[in-house]
């Protein structure tokens, strides 16, 4: 994620470019999304859907919704591929490697904003909505002198990627603490790599998710704002998507994985355990820190009104050019 | 003989004693808290958690992953370095016509590839494939061109004079002139071929050892990331002592490997 913020502009160039060749070889039907036919000589097949995901927590529901066989209620057999943050995935998509995608709601709305063909289908992670107790968190050292985000203000903070949802989370906690959240200077680190920056004091603050946020709280780090519910009630962080030409062609599967995926959202949010559990298959994430994290919530529909307000505020930072066109880009 | 062979048990004897005191340095400055713990495990902790990975099949089928991945790019490599290489090496026009364009697009990194690999590709391993073979290829092409220009003039000359054809002069001039060069060219591909492998594992997401480290990272699980960045040290060192063993084997001949002959 971090690594391909530069990378990241130019694939969604370089998608616009290749959609058209790529939808062309969809159509005629050489992908996996061509068995959709084959169900009609034998009413038991399955629909092979590939889906990209990043290892991370947000996705635990389509983990669990495999596990408990809510796709294959639907007729869908999930093939689940892990890569390494949007940028691989929505060109992914967008050639028809993957019918589906996982991806956060600002880098959707910036490959809509630069003519990239994708539709939003699902919710895919929320903010609990409760100050101090998200699954992400701005945090600073133990003892740090800083106690709110308004003294960030000249400081550096560390964020996972630069121009993206979580800078214009951090500036927004800036600004609503009274700071001016011009004067705050970003730098782009790894999650994993943050715990020890922090330590070390090579930063004076980060934007930190889980699991990584359960490592700096056990170094005692002090959590001063929680940016995703600054930005809006319960904000909508991550979405699941499609290629508008998927959506087009194959409206009987995107509805049907839609339907699958609300009931594993629906599922992960009233089983914790399970979730932790589904967590240990596909993470490595250490089992004691697996008992520390705060889970994010999984409502089974997008925040409209959350993307609007972080979309206009994308605008006032400089991130978008103009307002998403939600209508567009949401289901 | 055991007084020129490079690596006897001597050689495999010091070898040891390095990657001991390694290990022991990296235990000494975890523990003094030179560097912090939680952030770089002791050696003996991340050997622990090496323990677990190789008791579990996940990471068992990575390294398969990771080795198809090597061993099919060095091939690719190989092959078209030693055919694009004697081809442009025999047509002077060729040489003359290629030499600025191969120096254009030998320093391009790889990696810079990878928006253009992974939209055409995806994440599957022909991605990987295509950043391994192009990083390794020039190693090979290079060494290839350089060695056929090595030629020795009277050697060339005694084998038209004797009336050599063009592939009897390619076999017995050429060949054995250029192999030392290309064996250089292989092993240094090797290595490249697997940081390559490894690199697009990690940065793309493909599966493999790479692929293993990303979901490490983002897992907080310090000593298992460690673990496997061991292995792809270890993995190293194997293939160098591989691609040495068969240099020495395939130049059994030359003066390089054989040593100068006592007087």
């Amino acid at each position: 994620m971090r690594r391909q913020s530069i990378v990241c502009t130019v694939t969604a160039v370089l998608a616009v470019v290749l959609a058209g060749c790529s939808s062309g070889t969809g159509s005629s039907g050489t992908g996996p999304a061509a068995s959709g036919s084959s169900t009609g000589t034998g009413a038991a097949a399955l629909v092979d859907v590939k889906v990209g995901v990043i290892p991370i927590v947000d996705v635990a529901p389509i983990y669990l919704g495999v596990k408990q066989g809510f796709f294959a209620d639907q007729g869908l057999k999930l093939s689940l591929t892990t890569a390494q943050g949007g940028a691989a995935i929505v060109p992914g998509v967008v050639s028809g490697q993957f019918q589906f995608g996982f991806s956060n709601v600002l880098s959707l709305m910036l490959a809509e904003q630069n003519g990239v063909p994708i539709k939003a289908i699902s919710n895919g992670v929320a903010s609990t909505g409760v100050a101090g107790k998200d699954f992400g968190a701005l945090v600073v050292k133990k003892g740090s002198a800083i106690t709110s985000a308004k003294d960030l203000v000249g400081k550096k903070v560390a964020i996972n990627t630069l121009k993206n949802i979580n800078e214009v989370a951090v500036r927004d906690s800036v600004q609503k603490a009274g700071g001016d959240p011009s004067k705050v200077s970003f730098v782009e680190l790894g999650f994993d790599a943050m715990p020890a920056a922090l330590a070390k004091g090579q930063i004076d603050a980060a934007l930190v998710v889980e699991p990584a946020l359960a490592t700096v709280k056990a170094q005692g780090a002090t959590v001063i704002a929680s940016p995703y519910v600054d930005v809006a009630p319960e904000l909508t962080v991550a979405m699941y998507f499609t290629s508008t030409s998927y959506a087009q062609q194959h409206a009987d599967v995107v509805k049907e994985f839609r339907t699958a995926l609300a009931q594993s959202l629906a599922y992960a949010d009233g089983h914790p355990d399970d979730v932790r559990a589904v967590l240990g298959s596909y993470t490595k994430i250490p089992a004691d820190t697996l008992k520390q994290i705060t889970l994010p919530s999984w409502p089974a529909d997008v925040n409209r009104a959350s993307l609007q307000t972080l979309g206009q505020l994308a605008v006032g930072y400089g991130l978008l050019t103009k307002a998403p066109d939600l209508d567009t880009l949401l289901p | 003989m055991s007084r020129t062979a490079p690596a006897g048990p001597r050689g495999a004897a010091l070898g040891t004693a390095g990657l001991v005191a390694f290990a022991a340095l990296w235990e000494a400055v975890t523990r003094t808290g030179l560097v912090d713990g939680r952030f770089l495990p002791p050696f003996s902790r991340t050997v622990a958690a090496l323990g677990r990975e190789l008791g579990d099949g996940t990471f068992w089928s990575a390294l398969g992953d990771t080795l198809t991945g090597w061993a099919l790019g060095l091939a690719i490599a190989t092959a078209a370095g030693i055919a694009a290489g004697f081809v442009i090496a025999l047509v002077p026009y060729l040489r003359r016509a290629t030499a600025s364009t191969i120096e254009f697009l030998r320093p391009i990194p790889s990696v810079a590839l990878i928006p253009l690999v992974v939209l055409v590709y995806g994440t599957e391993i022909a991605s990987v494939l295509v950043l391994v073979v192009y990083a390794s290829f020039w190693q090979v092409l290079v060494q290839v061109l350089y060695g056929a220009q090595d030629v020795d003039p009277v050697a060339e000359e005694t084998a038209r004079a004797y009336g050599l054809g063009p592939w009897a002069r390619l076999r017995h001039v050429l060949w054995p002139t250029a192999l030392p060069y290309l064996m250089t060219g292989v092993r240094l591909a090797a290595a490249v071929a697997l940081i390559l492998a490894i690199t697009a594992e990690l940065v793309i997401g493909a599966p493999g050892l790479g692929n293993l480290i990303a979901v490490a990272q983002d897992s907080q699980a310090v000593p298992e990331m460690y673990a496997l960045i061991l292995v792809t040290g270890l993995l190293g060192v194997v293939v160098n002592v591989g691609a040495r063993a068969v240099e020495r084997r395939a130049l059994a001949w030359h003066q390089s490997v054989r040593g100068e002959v006592p007087v």
